[in-house]
């Protein structure tokens, strides 16, 4: 099968300072991975790098998103594209309402596609329909993005976002970060109505819990800046076991 | 030999932000149609002004020796809002006198529009008196749309007295030189008065917003809000003093002022003052000048809404707060197409330009 996404030894940098290292991943059509790792080992870079946060600068290295060279698309092309980016921390936009923030970004993606917008009628009926997914009230479509939700609430949205966009490729940044178990469920639930056999999802995390809802084919170690080790979902109940400090 | 071509005045502009049931008048010129023109008593410039730190130094927007006897008087119907419509025809100057009296009690509504047809340089100083007696309710707002030419100048002097509740929002969609300065005395206890702004501004632009807000009475309280949008090499200065007497105990006054830069050559000056002269009460005050936030940006993008698309949701984002403030929902969203439309740079001339929208 074609792969989905490509990454050759890519290098990157915030600032001066080097933090990935030579990382390498192939990722297919229907696959969930996980990847691990300490604070600072260089996963949030990793997302920010795959979504074109232009805060991070590639020195080296390419990746290929369906055959594309990924690294020459801006954020929202990758967005059309089908690649989303679930934030660790979800950005607070005062004044722009969800329900306008969606709409907006659901009617670009058709236009990207030749479609016509959706009627404000049809686009109540997705979004109540997505927002289920994640049980999520309606009433949340009228407060602005984000503005004083609660850290599982924030969460919910990203994923109610992903639902409204049906990403082919969906990276999730420490979604589980901040949930308590009743929230974790739901996320993971809503993440899981998702799979398909076409898309794949990359779930970055601390610990294994978030891989008790959302079970990975394939678990990656990263450490300071690189992949050091790939296995089967076993890896992620290991790691919990013993720590980061056997890839040292 | 000259053509002349007689075109009757209501063919000239048509106002379509039509509000149901509003009572519609036109001043053209400064010369008023089917609203009273008439001399009115000489401009208070009572000592109660005058407390005022700054007084003195300020120059006037409109010398007071140019104030016209003659006035539009504006006295609004409880419960019918009133539109008021200056449009701006031959290009001489005018100097203008306005005076909106509430004076029994009840609930207000006022809408003060001023356009320009054509392109030429027009030239607009008024007065504009603005009086809330005890008890009454005045929501005014002032939607300023005409042509980057013109030149307008206001001076609006308002008194609330006891009891009273004043709203007032001033809308500049588009012009070339304009400066509202407004001076606003709280003059009975508990008068409430909100005094708020959106100035959007590009090209070679320029607004000036001055404010004197003098609480002389007890228990008053006051808000205000200005936010300016500033494009192009547009410039903004606002300058906005509260003054609290010493017999003004337990005032509430709160004044902010906030620049949203969007372009490098833009620039946005402010200048708030709080003078104080009594010792329990609440006062804050401050100003912002930035640019859009890059993470918010990120966001958006990472969601599929292109750059150019994203700033649009930022800068609205931005003005909703002011609008948020125009109480009459119709007006509210009529005022919040004008100004999606004004930062996407298409046409808000409001005369039918058949969008549909206002």
């Amino acid at each position: 099968m074609e792969n989905l996404l490509e990454i050759k030894n890519l290098h990157a940098r915030i600032g001066d300072k080097e933090i990935l290292k030579g990382v390498d991943l192939v990722i297919k059509p229907g696959e969930v991975h996980a990847i691990m790792g300490r604070n600072g080992s260089g996963k949030s870079t990793l997302s920010a790098v795959l979504a074109g946060n232009t805060n991070y600068t590639v020195t080296e290295g390419s990746i290929t998103y369906r055959g594309q060279d990924l690294l020459k698309m801006s954020p929202e092309e990758r967005s059309w594209a089908g690649i989303f980016l679930g934030f660790q921390y979800p950005v607070e936009i005062p004044g722009v309402t969800n329900v306008n923030f969606m709409r907006t970004a659901v009617n670009e993606h058709r236009r990207q596609k030749g479609l016509p917008p959706l009627s404000a009628a049809e686009y109540l009926k997705l979004m109540r329909e997505k927002m289920a997914y994640v049980e999520m009230d309606p009433s949340f479509s009228s407060r602005g993005v984000n503005v004083g939700f609660s850290g599982g609430e924030k969460k919910r949205n990203e994923v109610f976002q992903m639902a409204m966009l049906s990403p082919l490729l969906a990276i999730l940044d420490e979604t589980d970060s901040g949930l308590d178990v009743d929230a974790l469920r739901i996320v993971a639930n809503g993440v899981n109505r998702l799979k398909t056999s076409e898309n794949a999802f990359v779930v970055i995390t601390h610990y294994q819990r978030l891989l008790d809802y959302i079970v990975p084919d394939v678990v990656h170690v990263l450490y300071k800046g690189r992949i050091v080790k790939t296995a089967g979902k076993e890896l992620a109940a290991e790691v919990e076991a013993h720590g980061y400090d056997e890839f040292e | 030999m000259e053509e002349f071509r007689y075109i009757p005045k209501n063919e000239l502009f048509k106002c379509s932000v039509d509000l149901p049931g509003a009572r519609k008048f036109f001043v053209w010129d400064g010369v008023p149609e089917g609203l009273p023109f008439r001399e009115m008593p000489a401009l208070d410039v009572s000592a109660a002004f005058d407390v005022s730190s700054r007084m003195e130094r300020m120059e006037y927007p409109v010398c007071l020796e140019c104030v016209p006897k003659k006035a539009v008087e504006i006295v609004p119907e409880e419960g019918v809002l009133t539109q008021v419509i200056f449009v701006r025809v031959s290009p001489s100057e005018v100097l203008g006198r306005v005076r909106i009296n509430c004076d029994r009690p009840g609930s207000y509504e006022v809408v003060l529009c001023s356009h320009t047809t054509g392109q030429e340089r027009f030239s607009t100083k008024e007065t504009v008196e603005v009086n809330v007696c005890g008890g009454a309710k005045l929501d005014l707002v002032v939607m300023q749309n005409e042509n980057s030419l013109s030149v307008h100048k206001s001076d609006f002097r308002i008194k609330a007295e006891e009891n009273s509740s004043l709203k007032i929002n001033i809308i500049t969609l588009h012009a070339g030189n304009v400066s509202n300065r407004l001076q606003c005395l709280l003059s009975g206890k508990k008068a409430e008065c909100c005094l708020n702004g959106l100035y959007l501004e590009d090209g070679e632009q320029n607004i000036d917003t001055d404010i004197t807000l003098i609480h002389n009475a007890e228990e008053c309280v006051s808000h205000q809000l200005f936010k300016g949008i500033l494009s192009g090499h547009s410039r903004s200065r606002f300058t906005g003093e509260v003054v609290v007497s010493p017999s003004a105990q337990k005032t509430e006054a709160y004044q902010a002022n906030n620049n949203l830069l969007v372009s490098d050559d833009a620039r946005a000056s402010s200048d708030p003052h709080l003078v104080i002269y009594a010792d329990d009460v609440k006062c804050s005050h401050g100003s912002t000048a930035g640019s859009v936030g890059d993470q918010e940006l990120f966001y958006m993008r990472s969601r599929g809404i292109s750059e150019s698309e994203a700033r649009i949701l930022q800068q609205q984002a931005f003005a909703a707060a002011v609008l948020e403030q125009v109480s009459k929902g119709e007006l509210r969203e009529r005022l919040s197409c004008l100004v999606e439309r004004r930062l996407r740079g298409e046409n808000t001339v409001c005369a039918g330009c058949g969008k549909g929208c206002c």
